[in-house]
């Protein structure tokens, strides 16, 4: 990051232990306001466990999660989202049988106090609120080219969609930190390419600073700066991806290294 | 077959429907948030008539103020159980047959706790209706069994529109397909089950009161929920529509049952029914497949 802004989100020695597996190794990192920074290494790096553990689907063994300077670690999901803290699935998690529309309406909903009895009987003042949140569900699905899909059930979208209307329905908890699990899983050249415009695009829009997992190194060198890499749960390296792809320990946590040099090299 | 029979035994068929039906939705709200069969139900139904009764005979208050009683404290009761006896487990995700374990074990610690405290004794609501009937097309049918339909249907009703309209009923509906996500999207899940346990009990305490009219108050009572399992099961475990309709529907095929074939074949009959749905139509009536339920 060129003018990195002050830490948004500031994880130090986060550790997870399930059973006699550490899966997170007092981790340590930084998300700078305004940053799409990148998660990437190997498979079970510990990369999704990261975000549980961010998120309060986990709780940490041991270790802090500054979100705003405030600790977020064992507070629970619930919290945490309201706090300004989105994410989306590596394996989609919609509501399924639900509409477009509910998807994103839902969350939009858990944000408003509507008075009970309103809702039930619908007077105006509770109308007038549904039409609103309508409304802002309407924009957020135009926002990421879901408008006219906004009555269909959610599991027969094509699976492109599905995943922008995770996206959607991530922003519409209006969060300022986004996080997304391999965003890209699944999707051709092509397709990754759209993606990682409408990355950047929903970053501005959004004004949300986006934390990403993904596996697509084109994707990651193109729109993330910094990237940190995570092995064995702890972290190997971090940099910009010029400096991430240019580090021999990197390299070798890829493709794998012989015995010799993993003697060789220092901890 | 004359007509006269034949309605009043519609009419009886539908009250017990009806009740089939209060049972049967508190039943299918906590299988589908929570995806267990909360046998503590009918227990709660149990305790929800033993509240019913001692404000109706020990302070003899009015019909509407014992049921707004035993709404409130089997509410109470189901929250309390969930609380004491299925909260840890749900927390440390413990897999449903856990949470079934300790609902069983909770249905039989109430009944015996009702057994040592209050005794085994039979007990009659004193009477709110009296006799009283009313004539509809020349038959005549008791008041109490047209208002226990009608009260089912108006409540089960009002659920409906909760459960679609309001920000908790979407949050309930949200839950049934994915828990976790439904945290994601800013909803406290103890908040919100207990929400559910509330519902759930409510009814089960209109039930019990209902039930402890119509037949009598005991320890044992609770287990008539079987009836509502299979209510539940008729019309796809976890839909709501479908559980009015299955308990409707039960309850009048049962009525006809007993007055036109045997009394002691209903029983038989009903059941023979359950596992017939069971093999043939396991989704019940309404019942779409186990991912979105309410």
């Amino acid at each position: 990051m060129k003018t990195p802004g002050k830490a948004l989100l500031s994880v130090k020695g986060l550790t997870k232990d399930f059973g006699g597996i550490r899966a997170v190794d007092s981790f340590s990192f930084d998300v700078h306001e305004g940053s799409i920074t990148g998660i990437i290494g190997p498979n079970g790096a510990g990369k999704t466990t990261v975000f549980n553990l961010v998120t309060g689907i986990y709780r940490p063994t041991a270790g802090s999660i500054f979100f705003e300077g405030e600790e977020m670690a064992g507070l629970r999901p619930d919290k945490i989202v309201r706090k300004g803290i989105a994410r989306t699935f590596q394996n989609i998690r919609l509501f399924n049988r639900r509409t477009c529309l509910d998807n994103v309406l839902t969350p939009l909903l858990q944000r408003e106090r509507c008075s009970f009895t309103g809702a039930l009987f619908g007077t105006p003042g509770a109308r007038r609120l549904e039409r609103e949140l309508h409304g802002r569900a309407i924009e957020l699905l135009s926002a990421l080219g879901l408008g006219k899909y906004a009555s269909w059930q959610a599991n027969t979208l094509p699976y492109g969609l599905q995943r922008k209307l995770e996206i959607a329905r991530a922003l519409a908890t209006e969060p300022k930190l986004l996080l997304l699990d391999e965003p890209a899983a699944g999707m051709n050249p092509e397709e990754t390419r759209a993606l990682a415009d409408l990355v950047a695009e929903v970053r501005w829009k959004f004004n949300v600073t986006m934390l990403l997992i993904e596996h697509h190194m084109d994707l990651v060198m193109k729109i993330c700066t910094p990237i940190v890499v995570m092995n064995f749960g702890a972290l190997l390296a971090a940099g910009t991806p010029d400096e991430v792809r240019e580090n021999p320990e990197v390299v070798a946590a890829y493709l794998g290294k012989g015995k010799k040099t993993n003697e060789c090299t220092s901890g | 077959m004359w007509p006269g029979l034949f309605l009043q035994t519609l009419i009886t068929g539908l009250s017990i429907g009806g009740i089939y039906a209060l049972m049967a939705v508190g039943y299918s709200l906590v299988f589908s948030v929570l995806n267990f069969s909360n046998f503590a139900h009918g227990a709660v139904i149990m305790l929800g008539a033993y509240v019913g009764l001692a404000l109706a005979s020990k302070l003899s208050l009015s019909f509407g103020i014992v049921l707004a009683g035993s709404i409130a404290g089997a509410g109470l009761i189901a929250v309390l159980n969930e609380k004491l006896a299925y909260s840890s487990l749900r927390r440390r995700k413990a897999p449903s047959l856990y949470l079934m374990i300790s609902a069983m074990g909770c249905a039989v610690f109430l009944e015996n706790l009702v057994y040592a405290t209050i005794g085994s004794r039979f007990y009659a609501f004193p009477e709110f209706f009296g006799r009283q009937v009313i004539s509809i097309g020349g038959s005549s049918v008791s008041l109490l069994d047209v208002g226990a339909f009608l009260f089912a249907l108006v409540a089960i009703l009002g659920l409906h529109l909760f459960i679609k309209r309001t920000r908790t009923g979407i949050a309930i509906r949200a839950g049934v397909s994915d828990m976790t996500m439904c945290s994601l999207m800013g909803v406290d899940l103890d908040r919100l089950i207990a929400i559910v346990f509330l519902l759930a009990g409510g009814f089960a305490g209109v039930a019990g009161v209902f039930l402890g009219i119509k037949y009598l108050v005991y320890p044992t009572m609770g287990w008539v929920t079987n009836k509502a399992y299979i209510a539940a099961v008729i019309g796809g475990l976890g839909s709501l529509p479908g559980a009015l309709a299955g308990g409707l529907i039960l309850g009048v095929v049962e009525t006809f049952v007993s007055s036109y074939i045997s009394s002691v074949m209903r029983d038989v009959f009903s059941f023979s029914l359950l596992i017939a749905f069971l093999v043939w139509r396991p989704n019940g009536l309404w019942g779409t497949d186990s991912e979105e339920k309410v």
